[in-house]
C-alpha cells in the first residue's frame, strides 16, 4: 500500500494541479451557461488569448513575478471587455436558443482563431513561468516543478474567492438567484442586464487569466483553443450547470483521471475522459452536484 | 424541473401536439404537394443534368456534397423534427462509412451490399448508443452524444486490424453497378448513383416526417409530457427515430465512400459531428431540404474554398456563420416569399 | 384554383438554378473519357506545366507547410521559375489538418490535370489518394508523410516521396543508441507515426543487444500533461528514453522531461522532429542535450548544405528546416523529370531515371518502393550561436 502510494502520490498532486487549471477554465463556462444559459463556445478562444497575451508581455525568456502578474491583470481586463462584447452580440439571439448560440460563438470562435494566426503565426509558442518559480522542488524525493504547486496555490485562491463571492455576498446571491430563475430576479427589480453583462465578462476574464497561468505549461498554438473547450465543456457537464463547487469538483475529477488514470489503465488512457463523461452523464444527469438549471 | 432545448417552433405554441390530435386532416398532405412539387422537379431535373455540363471536379465535389448532405438531413430529423440534438451524428456516418469500406473490399464492390451493411451497421450502433442516450435531453443529450462519438472516434483509430488505424482504411476499390461487372470509373456516373440513392432516402424521410410517426416526433419536441399523458410511449417513439436517422447517416456513410474511397478517424470525429449541426441550423431546423441547403453552404466553404485562400478559410467560414445567425434566423427554409405576390393574387 | 404566380416563381427558379449550372462550368463534362483520368496529352520541350503544391496552410501542421512551400519556391526562384526547362505555374491548395480536407483537395487537382503534385502532411492522406493518383496517371512526389507503407507495401510507380520512412528514421538511431544504453523506454504518441517509428527503434536496437524496459503510448493529439508517463519511465530503471513526438505535443514533452527532472538522469533519444523547426525554439533550454536521428540538420557542413543555408536565409530570413528541404528535393526531382516530358507516364520514365539528387542533406537515389535511399545524421541539441541548433554529431549507418 505505501509502495503503491509512494510510486503515486506524485501523480495525485499533478492530477489536482492539472485539475486546478481546468477549474479556472471551466468556471467562467459554467457561470455564462448556468447564468444567462448561454452556450458560448468562443471560450476556448477566449483562452487561447490570454495565452497569446501572456506570449507578448512575458515571452519565452526568463521573467520576473511581476512582469507576469502583469499579464495576468493585462488578461482579465482583455478578457472583460471581451466577455461584454459577447454579451452584447449574444444578445438579440438569446431567446433562440442553445443551438443558435451555438453557430454565433463557434463563428467568432473561427474568426478569432484565424485572427491569431495571423498575429502570431502557426508554430507553438512557448511561455517561462516566472524565474522565481521556474524550477523545481523535491516532493517525496521526486523532482516536481515548481510552478504547478504555484498553479494550486493560485487556483485555490481563486475557488475560495469565487465561493466568497457567490455564497458571501449580495451579488453572489443574485448570481444564484438567477441560475434558479432568471425571471424571479428580474420581477425582483433588478438590472439583469447589467447582471448578465457582468457575469459574462467575469466568465470570460476568468477564461483569459486560465490561459495565462496555464501558458507555462500547455503553450500557446492553434488548436489549443479547441482542445481547451471540449475539456471545459467535460468539466462543467460533469460537475453541474451554474455550480461553483460542482465545477471545482468536476475539474478535479477529471484532473485526476487524466493523471492517475492514465497511469493505471495506460492502454485505455483514450477512453478515460470521455467514458467518466458518459458515466457521469447516465447516472446523475445533471451533474454531480447539481444546483437548479438543469438543461 | 427540466427546461427542454428551446427551439423557435416550440416557443409557446402547442400546435404540433394539437396536430397529432387532430390527425388525419386530408387537406394538409394536397396543399404539400401541389406547392412544392413544380420547384422539388424543375432542381432534382437541374441536379440530374448536371453531368452533361460540368466538369469531374464539380461532379466530386457535388458527389461529396450530397452524402453529407444526406447525413445532415437524417440529423435535422433528429433535431428539428424531434427535438433531439445530437453532437454525435458522425459516429453513425462514419460507422456506415467503414462497414461500407470493408465489405467493399472484402466482399463485393456490387454497390447495393456495401449500401445494406452501411445501413444495418448505422441501425446497430444506434440501436445500443440510443437504448442509453435516448434516455436524456437537451444539453445532456448533446454531450452525451459527444461523449460516444468521442469514444467511437477512439476506437476506430485504436482498432487497426480492422479499421487501419489512424492511417485509415485504404485499397477501397471502384463500385460496380452490375454484380461482378467493370468498376465505375466516370464521375458522371458516380454522380447518378449518389443523387438516386441520396434522393431515395431523402424521400423516405420526409414520408417518415409527414405521416402519423412524424406528427407524434413534433408533438414530443414541443410537449413532450403531453404527448406522454395521451398515451404515447415518448422513449419508443424517440428510439425508433434515433435508429432511422442512425440508419440513414450510415447510408449516406456508403456514399461518402463511393466517392473517396477512403476512410480515415476523422470522419467519424467531432468536426463532421459539428459541421453537420450547423448545417442544420443554417439551413432551417425541421424543414429537411433546408439541412441540403445548409450543407452545401458549409462544406463548399470548407472543401472548395477555403482551401483556395491561404489558411483564411477558417475565416470566411466564421463570418459566414455569423452573418447566417443574424441574417438568417430560421435559417434557409425560414425565408419567406414576399408578401407581393399574395396580395396579387387576392387581387386577381 | 391555378396559381399563375407560382408556377412562374417555380419556372424562374428552375430556369437561375440550370443557368448557373451551365455558367458555372463550360466545357467537357463529366461523362465523356474524362472521367478519373487526366488527359495529359501530348508536349513539346518548352511547353509549360502545372505543378499542384498540396501543403497544410491552416491549422496545427501550417508551419510544416509553410516550410515546405518556402523550399519548393526557392528552387523555383534558383530556376527561372523553370523545371526541366519549362515555365512553371503553381497552385496552391490547403490541405488542412485531416484527410477530410486533405483527400478532396488531392482529387480537385488530379481534375485540374496538373502534371504533377507536390507536398502532403498527413499519412492518412498520402495512403488515401494513392489509388486516385495512379489510376489517373497524376505523378505525386511525398514531401513529408511518413508513413512506411507509402514506399512498401502501397508503392506505386506514380507515388514517390523525398521524405523520409517513420520506421527508418528510428531504425537509424537504434545501433548507435545500443552502445550508451542497455535498456530503453519507449514513449510515442498513439497513432500509425508513433508506432511505427517505435517499431523500427525496437527492432534495430534489440538487435544489437539492448532490451526494452517498458512502453507507453499517450493518446495522440489530447495529451497536455506527460506526468503519469514520465513517472512510469523514472520507476521503469531504464538507462534511455526513446520517443516520437511533434509539434504542440514534442514541445509539450520535452518541457515536462526537463521540469520533472529526467533530463539530467535520463539520456533522451528520438526522431529528429522532436526537435526541429519551430517546435525546438519554443522547447528551448530544456531541449539541450536531446540526440536526435534525421536526415538533414541546417548545421551539415558541406558545400551544398552552406550554399543552400545561406539561399534560405536570405530569401526568407531563417534558417532552413527538414520539411524544406524535402520539398526542395521534390523540386530538383522534377527539374530532372520534366525533361522527359510532361504527361504522367513521362515524367515517371523520368523520375525512374533519376541517378541522384544533389540535396543539401547529401546526395541521394531513390530506392525500390521510390523512396530516398539516404544517410541519418545523429544530432544533438547545443546552444549556437543564435538560438539552439542541431549539431551534427556522425553518421549513422543504416541497415
Amino acid at each position: 500500500m505505501l509502495g503503491w502510494l509512494d510510486s503515486n502520490l506524485v501523480t495525485m498532486i499533478d492530477g489536482v494541479a492539472f485539475g486546478v487549471l481546468l477549474f479556472t477554465i471551466a468556471l467562467g463556462l459554467s457561470l455564462v451557461f448556468g447564468v444567462m444559459d448561454v452556450l458560448n463556445l468562443a471560450h476556448g478562444a477566449l483562452y487561447l488569448g490570454g495565452a497569446y497575451l501572456a506570449v507578448s508581455i512575458v515571452g519565452d525568456g526568463g521573467s520576473s513575478v511581476l512582469v507576469f502578474v502583469l499579464a495576468l491583470l493585462a488578461a482579465l481586463a482583455v478578457g472583460a471587455l471581451a466577455g461584454a462584447g459577447l454579451s452584447l452580440v449574444t444578445r438579440p439571439i438569446a431567446h433562440r436558443g442553445h443551438l443558435d448560440q451555438a453557430l454565433l460563438t463557434l463563428g467568432i470562435a473561427f474568426v478569432a482563431a484565424d485572427l491569431f494566426s495571423e498575429l502570431y503565426g502557426n508554430d507553438v509558442k512557448s511561455v517561462r513561468a516566472p524565474a522565481a518559480f521556474g524550477g523545481s522542488t523535491s516532493i517525496l524525493g521526486s523532482t516536481y516543478p515548481t510552478y504547478r504547486l504555484v498553479v494550486i496555490a493560485v487556483g485555490l485562491v481563486l475557488a475560495v474567492g469565487a465561493w466568497y463571492v457567490i455564497e458571501r455576498t449580495r451579488v453572489g446571491s443574485l448570481v444564484q438567484a438567477s441560475v434558479a430563475d432568471a425571471q424571479m430576479v428580474r420581477a425582483l427589480g433588478v438590472n439583469t442586464t447589467y447582471l448578465m453583462t457582468g457575469v459574462f465578462a467575469a466568465g470570460a476574464a476568468l477564461a483569459a487569466f486560465g490561459g495565462v497561468l496555464g501558458a507555462p505549461i500547455l503553450s500557446a498554438s492553434p488548436g489549443l483553443d479547441t482542445r481547451v473547450l471540449i475539456l471545459g465543456l467535460v468539466v462543467v457537464v460533469i460537475g453541474g450547470l451554474g455550480s461553483v463547487s460542482g465545477a471545482l469538483v468536476g475539474a478535479l475529477l477529471i484532473g485526476q483521471v487524466e493523471a492517475l488514470g492514465v497511469s493505471l489503465v495506460p492502454t485505455y488512457a483514450s477512453f478515460l475522459t470521455f467514458g467518466t463523461m458518459a458515466l457521469v452523464l447516465l447516472l446523475r444527469p445533471s451533474g454531480i452536484l447539481a444546483s437548479g438549471r438543469a438543461a | 424541473m427540466t427546461r427542454p432545448m428551446t427551439t423557435p417552433s416550440s416557443r409557446g405554441s402547442d400546435m404540433a401536439v394539437d396536430e397529432v390530435v387532430a390527425a388525419g386532416r386530408p387537406s394538409s398532405r394536397g396543399v404539400f404537394l401541389t406547392r412544392h412539387l413544380p420547384i422539388g422537379a424543375a432542381i432534382v431535373l437541374a441536379l440530374f443534368a448536371v453531368p452533361f455540363f460540368a466538369p469531374a471536379d464539380l461532379a466530386n465535389a457535388l458527389t461529396r456534397i450530397l452524402a453529407l448532405a444526406l447525413l445532415a438531413v437524417s440529423l435535422d430529423l433528429l433535431v428539428g423534427v424531434s427535438g433531439l440534438p445530437s453532437l454525435g451524428h458522425a459516429a453513425p456516418f462514419g460507422v456506415g462509412a467503414y462497414a461500407a469500406g470493408i465489405t467493399a473490399k472484402e466482399v463485393t464492390p456490387f454497390a447495393p451490399v456495401p449500401l445494406l451493411a452501411a445501413v444495418v451497421a448505422g441501425a446497430v450502433l444506434s440501436v445500443l448508443v440510443g437504448l442509453v442516450v435516448v434516455r436524456t435531453k437537451g444539453t445532456y443529450l448533446l454531450m452525451l452524444t459527444l461523449a460516444v462519438a468521442e469514444l467511437v472516434h477512439v476506437l476506430a483509430g485504436r482498432w487497426t486490424a480492422v479499421t487501419g488505424g489512424t492511417n485509415g482504411l485504404v485499397g477501397i476499390p471502384a463500385m460496380t453497378l452490375v454484380p461482378g461487372g467493370e468498376p465505375v470509373r466516370l464521375a458522371g456516373i458516380r454522380y447518378w448513383y449518389v443523387l438516386a440513392v441520396a434522393l431515395l432516402f431523402f424521400v423516405l424521410l420526409v414520408v417518415v416526417s409527414r405521416s402519423a410517426f412524424g406528427r407524434s416526433l413534433r408533438g414530443i419536441r414541443d410537449n413532450e409530457q403531453r404527448m406522454s399523458s395521451l398515451g404515447y410511449s415518448t422513449f419508443r417513439v424517440k428510439f425508433t427515430v434515433f435508429v432511422i436517422a442512425g440508419a440513414v447517416a450510415g447510408a449516406a456513410g456508403s456514399l461518402y465512400v463511393v466517392q473517396s474511397r477512403f476512410v480515415s478517424p476523422t470522419d467519424l470525429g467531432f468536426e463532421v459531428s459539428a459541421l453537420a449541426l450547423l448545417a442544420v441550423v443554417i439551413g432551417g431546423r425541421g424543414s429537411l431540404w433546408g439541412a441540403v441547403l445548409g450543407t452545401a453552404l458549409v462544406f463548399y466553404l470548407r472543401d472548395e474554398i477555403g482551401p483556395l485562400l491561404g489558411g483564411r478559410g477558417g475565416l470566411l467560414m466564421g463570418a459566414v456563420f455569423i452573418a447566417a445567425v443574424y441574417l438568417l434566423p430560421r435559417g434557409f427554409a425560414g425565408i419567406r416569399v414576399p408578401r407581393r405576390f399574395h396580395r396579387r393574387q387576392e387581387a386577381s | 384554383m391555378r396559381r399563375p404566380t407560382r408556377s412562374r416563381y417555380a419556372t424562374v427558379v428552375a430556369g437561375l438554378t440550370a443557368g448557373v449550372v451551365l455558367t458555372a462550368c463550360g466545357g467537357s463534362g463529366s461523362l465523356g473519357g474524362d472521367d478519373d483520368e487526366a488527359s495529359n496529352g501530348a508536349a513539346d520541350d518548352t511547353s509549360p506545366v502545372t505543378v499542384g503544391l498540396l501543403v497544410p496552410t491552416s491549422g496545427v501542421y501550417a508551419p510544416l507547410g509553410e516550410d515546405m512551400q518556402q523550399g519548393f519556391e526557392l528552387f523555383l526562384e534558383q530556376n527561372d521559375g523553370q523545371l526541366g526547362g519549362r515555365d512553371v505555374e503553381l497552385e496552391v491548395i490547403d490541405e488542412g489538418e485531416t484527410p477530410d480536407t486533405g483527400v478532396p483537395g488531392a482529387q480537385r487537382l488530379i481534375q485540374q490535370e496538373v502534371n504533377a503534385v507536390v507536398g502532403i502532411v498527413n499519412s492518412g492522406t498520402a495512403l488515401g489518394v494513392r489509388d486516385a493518383f495512379e489510376e489517373a496517371q497524376v505523378p505525386l512526389i511525398i514531401a513529408n508523410a511518413g508513413a512506411d507503407d507509402i514506399t512498401g507495401a502501397r508503392s506505386s510507380d506514380y507515388v514517390w516521396r523525398t521524405s523520409f520512412s517513420n520506421g527508418e528514421v528510428a531504425a537509424a538511431l537504434g545501433p548507435r543508441a545500443a552502445e550508451d544504453c542497455e535498456s530503453v523506454f519507449l514513449a510515442a504518441a498513439d497513432y500509425a507515426a508513433g508506432r511505427e517509428a517505435t517499431a523500427g527503434f525496437e527492432r534495430t536496437f534489440t538487435e544489437a543487444g539492448g532490451t526494452v524496459a517498458g512502453s507507453v503510448y499517450p493518446p495522440f493529439g489530447t495529451t497536455t500533461n506527460y506526468q503519469p508517463f514520465l513517472a512510469q519511465m523514472q520507476q521503469s530503471g531504464a538507462d534511455c528514453v526513446y520517443t516520437f513526438f511533434a509539434g504542440a505535443e514534442a514541445v509539450a514533452f520535452t518541457q515536462q522531461y526537463a521540469s520533472f527532472g529526467l533530463k539530467d538522469s535520463i539520456q533522451l533519444y528520438s526522431s529528429g522532429f522532436l526537435t526541429e523547426g519551430g517546435v525546438l525554439q519554443a522547447a528551448g533550454e530544456a531541449a539541450t542535450g536531446v540526440e536526435t536521428s534525421l536526415h538533414y540538420t541546417d548545421q551539415i557542413d558541406s558545400p551544398r548544405n552552406t550554399e543552400f543555408v545561406e539561399a534560405y536565409r536570405t530569401a526568407y530570413d531563417e534558417a532552413p528546416t527538414v520539411y524544406a528541404v524535402q520539398a526542395y528535393d521534390a523540386a530538383q526531382a522534377l527539374d530532372q523529370a520534366f525533361e522527359n516530358g510532361t504527361s504522367g507516364p513521362d515524367v515517371v520514365e523520368g523520375l525512374k531515371a533519376i541517378d541522384t539528387i544533389d540535396s543539401p542533406r547529401g546526395e541521394f537515389g531513390f530506392n525500390e518502393g521510390h523512396g530516398p535511399d539516404q544517410t541519418y545524421y545523429l544530432r544533438r541539441v547545443e546552444q549556437g550561436e543564435v538560438g539552439l541548433v542541431n549539431v551534427v554529431v556522425e553518421e549513422l549507418t543504416t541497415s
